[in-house]
C-alpha cells in the first residue's frame, strides 16, 4: 500500500485521538504546573509544588501499594488466564470456538454489576459466609468485603478474559508437531512446555499481564467497591483530587505519573513482542 | 547384518473410519538402511509416528531389541524421528536446534558443542550456527531438521522424506553422507522417500506401501526386476505395459503378435493379462531376444549417459519407452518418423494379471 493510501485510511483514527486523547493529555500536562486557587479552581502561575508532592512518602506509598496491587493481580490472571487457555488450545477443535465464547461471557455484561455481585458473594451475610454456615461452621469467619484480597478479586476476575485472549493466541497456533520434536529428543512432558512450549507462548503472556497490570492500576471503581471506602488506590486518588478535595493541579499531576507509568510498561511490551516476532518478518 | 533389531507384527492404524495401516509385518535387521516407498497417503508418516511413539497402533505390536515399545513414551525410546514439516524450534538457533537432543541426554557441555559443530559441518551450514529457523531457506531448514535427529546417534533413525527440498547436487552429496554417518555410528536408517531413484541407490531393502498394506518387500534390485504386481512395476523406474492374452506358452498381443516371457502360473491359460518390459531391456540389435516389435519414433529426448525414444506401436495407446545407451544410439543415428524394429529377451518380459 502506499503512503499516501494508508494516510487517508488512518485519518479518521488519528483524529478521534488527538481530539480525545492527546489534547486532553497535553492539558493535563499543563495543568499539573499551575498552582491550585484558595478556593479551588486554578491559579495560573507557574510552580512545582505539584510534582513534588507526588514523591510524598504519603502519596508514594500509595502508588507502591498501588503497583503491588496491580502487579499481584496481573500475575494471578496470567496464571490462572494461560491455563485456561492452555485447556482450551488443548480442546478438541470443533468445541474451541465454544469454550472462548464461555471464558469472554462476563466480559459482556456491565462492569459495575460484575463487581456488586462480588460483594453479594464476599459480604459479610453474603453467599460465601452463609454456604459455609450452612455447613455447619458457627465461628466468626475473617472478612472478606473491604479487603485488599478482594480488590486483587475483583480486579483478576474483571480481566481474566483479557488475559486468556491474549495467551490463547499463541497458544492455538503452535505446531503440535514441535512439541512432539522435543518429547522424541528426549524431553520430558515438563521440560517440554518450560523450554519450547512457554518461551513459545511468551509473547502472549507479556501482553496479558501488562494489561492487567496497566487497567488495575488506574483502576478506581473495583477498589471503591470492594475496597471499602478508606482504601486509597491511585485511581480513587486521582478521582479524589478533581472531585471532593478540588485540587486539579495535584491531580494532574498525579495523573501525569500514572500515565508515564503505563506508556513505559505498554513500550517495553511492544518492543518484547516485535523482538520475538521479529525474526519472522524479516524473512517476508 | 543379519540379526533382527525392529519387528512389526500385525500393525494396524484407524482414524476413525479411515485405516491408515492395515496389518503390517515387517522385520528389521541391524545396521540396516530400509526405504519406505509408496503414493501419498499410503500410511508411510502414520508408520514411522507409531514407530516414534506419537502413534498409539490400534492393533499389533513393535518389538526393538527384544523389547516390546509399542505403548512406550517417545521420550523412553531410542529412536528419533525427522519430521516431514521439520519442526524446528522457531525461538531457537540453529545451533541450540540441534543441541537440544544432547541436552537431554544431559552430556558435559565441551561434548554438546563439539557434536553440534562436527554435525554443522556434514550438513554445511557451520555459518549459519547462530540464524532462527525463519531466516533460513527451505533446504537449509531440511538440513537442520536431518542435523538434529542424526546428532542423537540413535539405535533407530525414521526420515520422512529428508532430502525432498534439496537440490539434486546437494541431495546427492546428502545421500553419501547418511550412508557414511550409518556406517560409522551402526545407526538403522528407515526412510521414507518419494523418490524411487533415491530408494534404489540407498537402500539395502525397500519396502512399497499400498492404501497401508505392505505390497512388497526386498533388495533394490528385486524389487527392480522382479515386481510381484503392475502397481509395483508402474511404482518404481519406467516400465512398458501391452495388453496381452496367455495362449499356452506363450502371450498373444492386440495386434496377434506373439510375445515370449518366462510363464508361471501366475495367469491362467486364455486369460487376460498384461506384459510389461523395461526401457533398457529394447535393443535396436533385434537378433539378442526373442521378442521384437516394430513401431515409429515419435519424440526423442537425449539424456547425456542415454537416448530416450518413444515409439507408436500398434501394441498399446501409449507409446513405448526405449533407452539407448549412447554407444547404440551412435551406432545407428536416427530420427523422428523412423520405422525401427527393436527386441527383447523371454525372461525380461513380466507379466502380471490384468
Ligand atoms: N490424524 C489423522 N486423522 C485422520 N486421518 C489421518 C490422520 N493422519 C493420517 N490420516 C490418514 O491416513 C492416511 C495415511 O496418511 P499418512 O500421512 O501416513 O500418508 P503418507 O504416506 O505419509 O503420505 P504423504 O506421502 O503425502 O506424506 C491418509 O489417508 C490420511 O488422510
Ligand atoms: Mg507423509
Amino acid at each position: 500500500m502506499t503512503d499516501r493510501k494508508s494516510l487517508y485510511l488512518m485519518t479518521p483514527a488519528l483524529a478521534w485521538l488527538t481530539g480525545l486523547m492527546v489534547i486532553p493529555c497535553l492539558l493535563i500536562l499543563v495543568l499539573a504546573f499551575f498552582r491550585r486557587g484558595i478556593y479551588g479552581g486554578i491559579e495560573y502561575t507557574f510552580t512545582l509544588e505539584n510534582i513534588w508532592l507526588v514523591f510524598d512518602p504519603l502519596y508514594a506509598g500509595i502508588f507502591v501499594k498501588s503497583a503491588t496491587i496491580a502487579g499481584t493481580s496481573a500475575l494471578i490472571a496470567v496464571i490462572v488466564g494461560y491455563a485456561a487457555a492452555y485447556a482450551i488450545a488443548a480442546a478438541p477443535s470443533r468445541r474451541q470456538p465454544m469454550l472462548l465464547f464461555f471464558a469472554v461471557l462476563p466480559f459482556w455484561s456491565n462492569y459495575l454489576v460484575r463487581t456488586y455481585a462480588w460483594i453479594v458473594l464476599l459480604n459479610r451475610e453474603g453467599l460465601i459466609a452463609s454456604v459455609v454456615h450452612s455447613l455447619g461452621y458457627d465461628g466468626e469467619l475473617p472478612r472478606l468485603l473491604y479487603t485488599e484480597s478482594a480488590v486483587v478479586v475483583g480486579l483478576v476476575y474483571n480481566y481474566l478474559p483479557f488475559v486468556i485472549l491474549a495467551c490463547y493466541a499463541p497458544l492455538s497456533r503452535l505446531n503440535p508437531e514441535v512439541i512432539e520434536a522435543s518429547r522424541d529428543l528426549g524431553g520430558s512432558g515438563w521440560t517440554t512446555f518450560r523450554r519450547v512450549t512457554l518461551p513459545m507462548t511468551a509473547p502472549g503472556i507479556a501482553t496479558g499481564f501488562v494489561f492487567v497490570f496497566v487497567l488495575s492500576i488506574g483502576n478506581f471503581v473495583t477498589p471503591a467497591l470492594l475496597g471499602g471506602g478508606q482504601f486509597q488506590m491511585i485511581g480513587n486518588l486521582v478521582y479524589a483530587q478533581f472531585l471532593t478535595a478540588n485540587d486539579w493541579p495535584f491531580g494532574a499531576a498525579l495523573s501525569m505519573f500514572l500515565i508515564a507509568i503505563m506508556m513505559g510498561l505498554l513500550t517495553l511490551q511492544t518492543f518484547a513482542t516485535e523482538r520475538a516476532s521479529g525474526a519472522r518478518k524479516e524473512e517476508s | 547384518m543379519t540379526q533382527t533389531m525392529l519387528s512389526l507384527r500385525n500393525i494396524k492404524k484407524h482414524f476413525g473410519a479411515v485405516q491408515a495401516v492395515a496389518g503390517i509385518d515387517l522385520d528389521i535387521l541391524e545396521n540396516e538402511f530400509f526405504a519406505l516407498l509408496g503414493a501419498s497417503g499410503s500410511g508411510k508418516t502414520t508408520l514411522l509416528r507409531m514407530l516414534a511413539g506419537f502413534e498409539m497402533p490400534t492393533a499389533g505390536s513393535i518389538t526393538l531389541d527384544g523389547r516390546d515399545i509399542t505403548h512406550t513414551l517417545p521420550n523412553h525410546r531410542p529412536v528419533n524421528l525427522m519430521f516431514q514439516s521439520y519442526a524446528l524450534f522457531p525461538h531457537m538457533t540453529v545451533a541450540q536446534n540441534i543441541a537440544y537432543g544432547l541436552e537431554m541426554e544431559k552430556l558435559p557441555r565441551t561434548e554438546i558443542k563439539s557434536r553440534v559443530a562436527d554435525i554443522l559441518e556434514v550438513i554445511q551450514l557451520s555459518h549459519l550456527a547462530t540464524r532462527k529457523p525463519d531466516q533460513l531457506s527451505g533446504g537449509q531448514r531440511q538440513r537442520v531438521a536431518l542435523a538434529r535427529a542424526l546428532v542423537k546417534r540413535p539405535r533407530l533413525l525414521l526420515l520422512d522424506e529428508p532430502l525432498g527440498a534439496l537440490d539434486k547436487k546437494l541431495r546427492g552429496e546428502m545421500q553419501l553422507e547418511l550412508k557414511r554417518i550409518q556406517h560409522e555410528f551402526g545407526i538403522t536408517f528407515i526412510i521414507v522417500t518419494h523418490d524411487q531413484e533415491e530408494a534404489l541407490v540407498m537402500a539395502d531393502r525397500i519396502a512399497i506401501l499400498q492404501d497401508g498394506a505392505l505390497l512388497q518387500c526386498g533388495s533394490p534390485q528385486d524389487i527392480y526386476e522382479h515386481p510381484q504386481s503392475r502397481f509395483a512395476a508402474d511404482f518404481i523406474g519406467v516400465m512398458n505395459f501391452f495388453p496381452v492374452r496367455r495362449s499356452g506358452d506363450h502371450l498373444l498381443a492386440n495386434d496377434g503378435g506373439r510375445v515370449f516371457a518366462d510363464l508361471d502360473d501366475a495367469v491362467a491359460n486364455n486369460s487376460d493379462a498384461v506384459a510389461a518390459v523395461r526401457p533398457e531391456r529394447l535393443h535396436l540389435d533385434v537378433g539378442k531376444g526373442e521378442n521384437s516389435l516394430t513401431g515409429r519414433v515419435s519424440a526423442m529426448a537425449y539424456h547425456g549417459l542415454d537416448l530416450q525414444l518413444h515409439l507408436e506401436t500398434p501394441l498399446s495407446p501409449d507409446s513405448v519407452m526405449v533407452r539407448l545407451t549412447a554407444d547404440a544410439a551412435e551406432a545407428r543415428p536416427l530420427s523422428i518418423g523412423d520405422e525401427i524394429t527393436v527386441g527383447w529377451a523371454a525372461r525380461d518380459t513380466r507379466v502380471f494379471a490384468a
